[in-house]
């Protein structure tokens, strides 16, 4: 068994503060008991109890966790990562082929090349543009995929598709409740799964992007606020802080103790005095895990923490690695108002969110890589859509994209994806994915595999049926992306 | 946000299982999955898609325009087979997963069978195939018998009894024995009105030896206002109820939507019968004949009633054009409240699992189409109906007018007012200036000359207005002060117009229905659909057809036709669904765990012969609901105690056969009232408009200066949930809550531990110990005992708390506490004493105890 830092954590927790014994005294006898840690052999038809405590992969695993940077709105692809020069060199003339429009209405077959200039980078030269400097500094540890494909241009429908296995249906356990139902918690005193939302608001379809769905609650995403206090009622007030607090948190253990004891194996009491001692252990740990202002001012500029266009984004790039570092297991960025949604004014739209978001991201990967952390974390950039290569409406200074669902690019990087490759391809001007398409359901065959979990065996029986993340839709692990 | 296009695709598959002994059938396994795949283009349709028909194993054979799909024996040679297979069929996104395509391998293998007899033609459409006809669900109600069990290990005291043993014998188990007294009253008290119990009734319950103290219990209990404000949640639980509309960002408060609880509330105190609770929330505007004016407070309620059709969140308060939305939401909550059955993916097409066709679904809309009519969409602020009298109105139009003349009084006197005093400040200026300044002042600000213009910036003095008056004339504008006094006081005569939301037609307008091709309100195709009951929810040719109404009828009555036809005592599908969901508030669980769908998607009852039993005694019982919580409340299985044993949880863990009472946490609105009623401060006020919410600095959603109304009245604001029942599962974003989860999790202990709300409450509840242990203990010293005062004060807190005094370690716990905290805060505190006892009663607060029922 290796030292994970939430181990560590703990140690010092314990060391540190004398509540600790008493807590997690009762912690270690619930285990014992194989309470929390309830892992064996389940009948056919039948779910293991919800627990959080580790459990095996079904093979060996290359990641351990996962941060998934998701893009609102559909990034437009053609102008960030998929150079098109057919579409370059026939800018302004019309479209032959057909195309999947979103809005009818404003509906063009004008093709609109990129305005902006596409570069080689790195040692393997994948092509980037001038939008993202950033990205085409760590292009060498990153796989780029071209060839993503919902076939739907809504969206919610790609969203859905995305976080829940099936297009446009929600309220089925997300991505981040099928890994953690499948793979438990290595942080002991911070939620597995944990959602950074944005200060723009709630993303398209909400609570759902991290819903649990028909799988215990216990799997649900935590959301932290988008601006202090991120957790709510995370400090205790003033006047019950410090040894006062202990004192409350031993009467109260005591309580339920008792109360416990009349009523042996009791889950639901037994996971409520589980909840207080995390509860108590995140005081700590949650406030010292987001608390940015601890990092060197080196690693706080490099996420962009000292300009006001990347301060935001990257505060919540760096809080997800620090998270990572303390054993969460899926972390997700969400944004609101879908500021990569260019239907209109594209050339200033674009660079903003660029601007906003490419410095960030591009750190974390450099550093988790600097902190030995990037072979066991999965890094996810993508959105639920791209655009498409014809404008929407006239082609002027004003123009933007539509909605494309059928041909689009994400990026990958770390926990067992082969760095520094391009994978698949869409059609001469970018609208369809021609070569080597991933959909969704490819996309977390693949990502289950890095955890080391076979999204065909991650069942959960509901409804009269197993039910898996890909519903049994076909779904191919993407080996050619893996290193 | 710009949205493209929604799409609704369900597909949830629950595969047809086949084990291996069993023979393969194309009605029992194979027609399952083509309707699942294929049967959109191969057999729902007018026209087939390559001609080729799959709703029969003999059109299957005989193939379209390529030949045979399937040929018997020969899966390798069958293109059905091959064409899955290859993933060329289903088109699309959709695959048939590969252990389905077995199956249909597996029966062509066996020479593709089949159960029955094919006809040579079938009518358009998928129809109901036998297999789906049996399905429990469908089956008309009949009572079944009452098992006898023989030498029952407890009393079986009514039918509940029997059933339920019956079922624990199976596996070798009984019942626990009963619960003592002080948990059983603290759980009927919990259960019934969401309330804990006095002190005092704990005392006299428990000192009444009467064989029937327990039903009187009950009874008293049944009568508490408080039942309706607890039972009425759970209703308003299934109806999805909303203080605001939901429409985006703005999230538009609906001011009148608090009449509808209201009702529920009065509805369920006065046991009004279920059938007639149910047929005024669907149809009471068509019980109060028109003209709506003079309305009598019964009239009132009945068009409150309809509330339950405006539930749903509705987008156009702030401009959304789409009401297709309401409409589809409305129709959710319907079915799944009252039918049990989720008829949303028959929006779009055939329902894939469950016998509900589109043309269904759309005749079942036809039913509400009249009244929300999206093609002449009236927003919520035009459903509105004014409560005034004529004698209100007249007496309104009365103060206006007098009011008017007033005003017109005042605005005549304030000008010759002004004009005075302008002349007199002219006087004093040189004769030979006034003409020219007077012109100047005189002249529309417009019209003057740049010289006017001048000369009245120079000349300030003179610009007498009214806003100044008092300057110039102290007298006069103290008049004209007291005049303006007087209009207010008239015009605050006028009575206040109240207002009722209602769901009704628009008399003389018949919208018609149509099935939209692929859910899509811009694609109506076909002919006009009458309005209908669910074809399967009557026996064959037996459906629910609803006549037009006689001519010279103002409105097409069908939603009234409709509820009378579902309360009627017969629904297969109503009477189940509604006896389960008063079971499952009860015990914490459905005999269906998935209220809200019955269906192929949901789960099978745990007590199939008890739940029809029980959907058999609602009528029965004259539709009472208090005669029915009163029946299962006296069971045996009721009253049973929680205790785990070893050999029941090896059977039965979950306790899906009741062998003991489940313990259960208290709903997040019971939480919160109990934790009020320790502090000694519940508002018990009813009804009314809710308390308006507001967020605190931190951004949580609570009430203004913590005002402890009972959570039922606090604004149920879509945008604005508040945190406090939202952390404790409070249904929040869901168009309605079929179930409620029961979660357990950290953040609800950090609200536990650290909320401003917990804490204000220790403190009210700390002061309150204090004031009553202070008291008990001058009684004890007054009769010359000697108690320990800090025994004394966690022996209140116990009681108040916990409903029980503390046992001999508690009481040792409580105090060494008290001793050791008092100490640490001395001098940190300004009273360390009660900052102490504050702590403790937050402790007690927080504990399981007080979350959770036996």
């Amino acid at each position: 068994m290796s030292f994970h830092p939430a181990l560590l954590g703990r140690r010092a927790f314990l060391s540190n503060t004398a509540a600790g014994v008493g807590l997690f005294a009762l912690a270690d006898l619930l285990r014992r008991d194989g309470l929390l840690a309830a892992e064996g052999p389940t009948k056919p038809g039948e779910n293991p109890p919800a627990s959080l405590a580790p459990k095996k992969p079904h093979f060996a695993p290359k990641a351990k966790a996962m941060i998934s940077l998701f893009m609102h709105g559909g990034p437009s692809h053609v102008d960030l990562f998929d150079p098109k020069p057919e579409l370059t060199k026939h800018n302004g003339k019309e479209y032959r082929g057909d195309v999947h429009y979103s809005f009818v209405n404003r509906a063009s077959k004008t093709l609109f090349g990129s305005p902006w200039k596409f570069a080689k980078h790195g040692r393997c030269g994948t092509e980037v543009s001038e939008l993202l400097p950033h990205t085409a500094g760590i292009v060498d540890d990153i796989a780029v995929v071209r060839s993503m494909h919902t076939g739907f241009n809504g969206h919610e429908v790609s969203i859905r598709y995305f976080h829940g296995g099936i297009a446009g249906v929600t309220g089925r356990p997300t991505m981040g409740s099928w890994i953690v139902y499948g793979l438990g918690s290595e942080a002991q005193n911070l939620p597995a799964y944990m959602v950074l939302s944005d200060p723009g608001g709630p993303p398209v379809d909400a609570a759902h992007n991290w819903n649990c769905g028909f799988l215990p609650p216990l799997y649900q995403g935590t959301v932290l606020r988008p601006q202090e206090p991120r957790i709510l009622n995370l400090d205790p007030p003033p006047d019950a802080a410090g040894d006062v607090q202990r004192q409350n948190l031993d009467l109260l253990a005591a309580l339920n103790r008792r109360h416990l004891a009349d009523r042996p194996g009791e889950a639901d009491l037994e996971a409520r005095i589980a909840s207080y001692e995390l509860a108590a252990a995140m005081q700590t740990a949650a406030k010292e895990a987001l608390d940015v202002s601890r990092e060197p001012e080196r690693v706080r500029n490099m996420y962009g923490l000292d300009r006001p266009e990347t301060r935001e984004y990257g505060t919540r790039c760096l809080i997800a690695r620090r998270l990572v570092e303390r054993g969460v297991r899926f972390v997700q960025l969400f944004l609101g108002s879908q500021p990569w949604d260019n239907h209109t004014g594209i050339r200033t739209g674009l660079p903003a969110i660029c601007k906003r978001t490419d410095q960030p991201a591009a750190a974390l990967v450099k550093d988790l890589k600097q902190r030995g952390l990037l072979d066991s974390t999965i890094v996810h950039w993508g959105g639920e859509i791209g655009r498409l290569p014809v404008c929407e409406g006239e082609l002027n200074a004003n123009a933007g994209r539509d909605h494309n669902g059928q041909g689009f690019t994400c990026w990958l990087a770390g926990g067992g994806i082969r760095a520094g490759t391009t994978y698949g391809a869409t059609d001469e001007v970018g609208h369809k994915a021609a070569e080597n398409v991933v959909t969704p359901n490819d996309f977390q065959a693949t990502l289950l595999h890095l955890l080391g979990l076979d999204h065909d065996k991650l069942v959960y029986h509901h409804g009269g049926r197993a039910q898996r993340l890909t519903d049994g839709r076909p779904a191919r692990v993407v080996k050619e992306i893996l290193a | 946000m710009r949205i493209g296009f929604t799409l609704a695709v369900l597909i949830l598959a629950p595969a047809a299982p086949a084990t291996a002994a069993e023979p393969v059938t194309f009605e029992q396994h194979v027609r399952p999955i083509l309707k699942a795949y294929c049967l959109d283009c191969h057999g729902a349709g007018e026209k087939m898609s390559g001609g080729l028909d799959l709703r029969l194993k003999r059109f299957a054979v005989a193939g379209g325009k390529n030949g045979a799909a399937v040929v018997p024996k020969e899966p390798g040679k069958s293109p059905l087979v091959e064409r899955m297979k290859a993933g060329e069929m289903p088109p699309g996104e959709k695959k048939v997963p590969a252990e389905q395509i077995a199956i249909i391998e597996k029966w062509i293998a066996a020479g593709a069978p089949a159960l029955r007899d094919e006809p040579a033609t079938l009518p358009p459409g998928l129809g109901i195939t036998a297999e789906e006809r049996a399905y429990w669900f469908y089956q008309p109600l009949q009572r079944p018998a009452v098992p006898v069990v023989s030498n029952p290990n407890a009393p079986i005291r009514n039918p509940i009894d029997a059933f339920v043993l019956a079922k624990l014998r199976e596996k070798g188990l009984g019942f626990n024995p009963e619960a003592d007294r002080a948990t059983l009253i603290r759980r009927a008290t919990l259960d019934l009105t969401g309330l804990p119990p006095t002190a005092k009734e704990i005392e006299q319950f428990l000192a009444d030896r009467a064989p029937d103290a327990y039903e009187k219990l009950i009874d008293r209990l049944l009568a508490s206002p408080a039942y309706g404000e607890r039972w009425g949640r759970h209703w308003l639980d299934a109806a999805g109820y909303a203080d605001s509309d939901g429409d985006g960002a703005t999230d538009t408060v609906r001011p009148f939507a608090w009449r509808y609880r209201d009702y529920v509330v009065r509805a369920l105190n006065a046991d009004k019968p279920l059938d007639r609770f149910v047929v005024e929330q669907l149809a009471g505007d068509e019980l109060v004949p028109r003209p709506w004016s003079n309305l009598g407070p019964e009239q009132i309620e009945l068009l409150a009633a309809t509330g339950f059709l405006r539930t749903a969140p509705d987008g156009t308060p702030s401009g959304a054009t789409d009401a297709e939305q309401v409409v589809t939401d409305t129709l959710k909550i319907v079915t799944s409240s009252l039918l049990g059955t989720s008829v949303g993916c028959a929006q779009c097409h055939d329902h894939r699992y469950d016998p509900v066709s589109q043309r269904d679904y759309y005749q079942l809309r036809a039913v509400f189409e009249p009244a929300l009519d999206p093609g002449k969409w009236r927003r919520p602020g035009e459903r509105l109906v004014s409560l005034y009298t004529d004698a209100e109105r007249a007496k309104a139009a009365a103060v206006d007018a007098e009011a008017g003349k007033m005003q017109t009084e005042f605005n005549q006197k304030q000008s010759a007012a002004v004009r005075v005093a302008f002349e007199k400040e002219l006087e004093k200026f040189p004769t030979e200036e006034r003409e020219k300044l007077k012109a100047a002042f005189d002249t529309a600000e417009a019209k003057r000359t740049d010289a006017q213009k001048k000369l009245v910036a120079a000349n300030p003095k003179l610009n007498v207005t009214p806003g100044v008056l008092y300057q110039y004339n102290q007298k006069a504008a103290d008049e004209l002060k007291t005049m303006q006094g007087k209009i207010q006081a008239k015009r605050a005569e006028r009575p206040v117009e109240q207002f009722v939301a209602v769901m009704a037609e628009v008399p003389g307008r018949v919208p018609t229905t149509k099935l939209f091709h692929r859910g899509d309100a811009r694609q109506p195709k076909g002919p006009d659909l009458p309005p209908a009951d669910l074809t399967i929810a009557a026996p064959d040719s037996k459906r629910f057809e609803i006549a037009p109404p006689a001519s010279g009828t103002a409105t097409t009555g069908r939603r009234l036709a409709w509820a009378r036809h579902l309360t009627g005592g017969t629904h297969p599908l109503f009477g189940r669904v509604m006896a389960n969901r008063i079971w499952l508030n009860h015990f914490g669980r459905g005999i269906v765990d998935t209220p809200g769908e019955f269906g192929k998607l949901g789960q099978l009852p745990t007590h199939l012969e008890l739940l029809d039993w029980l959907a058999t005694e609602l009528p029965k019982q004259g539709w009472s609901l208090k005669k029915f919580h009163k029946l299962v409340m006296t069971s045996t299985t009721y009253r049973q105690s929680s205790k785990r044993d070893a050999a029941k949880d090896a059977a039965d863990r979950a306790n899906t056969l009741y062998g003991r009472f489940p313990v259960r946490r208290l709903e997040a609105e019971a939480v919160r009232d109990r934790m009020l009623v320790a502090a000694g401060r519940l508002d018990l006020t009813p009804f009314g408009p809710p308390v308006a919410v507001v967020e605190d600095a931190a951004g949580q959603v609570g009430t203004p200066d913590d005002k402890p109304r009972r959570s039922l009245y606090l604004q149920v604001r879509r945008s604005k949930p508040v945190a406090f029942l939202t952390a404790f599962d409070a249904p929040a974003a869901d168009l309605n809550c079929e179930r409620r989860n029961a979660t357990t999790t950290a953040p609800q202990a950090l609200m536990l531990l650290n909320s401003d709300f917990v804490r204000k409450q220790a403190g009210y509840f700390a002061a309150r110990v204090r004031t009553e242990a202070t008291a008990d203990f001058l009684r004890a010293w007054a009769a010359d005992a000697a108690p320990d005062s800090v025994e004394l004060t966690a022996a209140t807190a116990w009681r108040l708390a916990y409903l029980r005094p503390p046992t001999a370690d508690e009481l040792r716990l409580a105090t060494s506490f008290l001793a050791t905290q008092s100490a640490a805060l001395r001098g940190k505190a300004k009273d360390a004493e009660l900052a102490a006892l504050t702590n403790l009663c937050q402790q007690l607060l927080a504990s399981n105890e007080f979350l959770y029922v036996d």
